[in-house]
């Protein structure tokens, strides 16, 4: 192919990519009810994993009256953002 | 070991060290035994401590052996010390910190969202970067009364819409991620049509660095005054990262995020939105 052409083929692309992505509206590609299934099976957590299983308490004190009944130890998990969920 | 001889609590820090309530300062008590003690930067760790008050071991480090050597150790001298068998009082919780203590809107909904790069990175050997490469997020979405309302009569109200995009529709699995402002929200479309939920999204910073282009489809099911189910499920093309989700695929990724109606047999169904934090008032608005 002649340069000028494929400088010309390349300028039209490069116009056709910045106008594609420069609009207002999303550019994706619309989702399919099939493709929204599986997805949404994909995203779900795994039941048989082991920090789910642990009955994790969502205050430090009821971690205390729960720890003062049952003499035993505290384990506090602290994180910025909560552990379980968004960190 | 967690399940069956500690009591495991799992805490925003965030909440704690600043809270003034007695679940504050039960916290802070134990963390000021420990080096974070300084209650104006982040507190994060591991904590073992005793009913009354005593920090056994303060440790931030993710290794799971490790982490496991340490429990089992401070476990044991637990048990030869005389707090094992010690008769504590239980802290009666007082009058609570309103500010550090949001409840989910009386007569709204609790939605799981969760979100998954779907392809995109690199291989690695790096057992840390493996976790967060092939990560599930977790937060919650709150939908106010008048909201639900609304949707049962079928539309979408602007103010849920722009919830769900500024602070839901992120890439928060390497870490807290950040949000989008309204002016970053370049286009926003949701609507119900016969029991489904289409739409589609386009967010963009200022500089470009970061952006998220999706589509979305779902269904939702209602039964009498109550929606029943909300399944929604948003996938697109991310790019970029934040400060504290640093990782991301080079260029363009596939992003999936998935909502669903929290029944609440999930303890992380009762946790405050991310973007709730110390501004329950302005995430819902």
């Amino acid at each position: 192919m002649h340069r000028a052409a494929v400088h010309t083929q390349l300028f039209l692309l490069t116009a056709l990519s910045i106008l594609l992505h420069s609009g207002t509206a999303a550019s994706a590609e619309p989702l399919a009810r099939d493709e929204f299934v599986r997805l949404r099976e994909l995203l779900q957590p795994a039941e048989n994993e082991l920090w789910r299983m642990i009955p994790w308490r969502l205050s430090v004190l009821e971690g205390q009256q729960a720890a003062a009944r049952q003499h035993k130890p505290i384990f506090i998990w602290a994180m910025d953002g909560h552990p379980l969920g968004c960190t | 070991m967690l399940q069956n001889e500690f009591i495991a609590v799992a805490i925003d820090q965030a909440y704690q060290r600043r809270q003034q309530d007695a679940e504050g300062e039960f916290y802070r008590q134990i963390a000021r035994q420990s080096p974070r003690n300084n209650f104006e930067n982040t507190t994060q760790g591991f904590y073992v401590a005793t009913a009354g008050g005593e920090l056994l071991l303060f440790n931030n480090n993710r290794d799971p052996q490790k982490l496991r050597d340490l429990l089992r150790k401070k476990l044991a001298e637990f048990k030869r010390s005389a707090a094992a068998s010690a008769t504590v009082g239980a802290l009666e919780a007082g009058k609570l910190d309103a500010r550090f203590n949001p409840r989910p809107p009386e007569g709204g909904l609790v939605v799981r969202v969760r979100a998954k790069v779907l392809d995109g990175y690199e291989p690695t050997d790096d057992a840390f970067k493996a976790i967060f490469q092939s990560a599930l997020s977790r937060d919650n979405l709150w939908i106010s009364k008048a909201e639900h309302e609304a949707m049962l009569r079928g539309s979408i109200p602007d103010a849920l819409q722009r919830r769900i995009a500024q602070f839901h529709l992120v890439d928060n699995t390497r870490g807290e991620p950040p949000m989008w402002t309204p002016e970053e929200v370049r286009h926003l479309a949701m609507r119900l049509e016969g029991g489904q939920i289409r739409g589609s999204v386009r967010m963009e910073t200022e500089d470009g660095k970061r952006g998220f282009e999706a589509e979305m489809f779902g269904e939702f099911e209602a039964e009498g005054a109550t929606i029943r189910r909300w399944d929604l499920v948003v996938r697109g093309e991310f790019w970029g990262d934040g400060p504290f989700t640093r990782g991301a695929p080079a260029g363009r990724f596939p992003l999936a995020i998935a909502f669903s109606l929290a029944d609440g047999s999930d303890a992380a169904d009762a946790i405050p939105p991310q973007a709730s934090r110390g501004w329950p008032q302005g995430y819902l608005r």
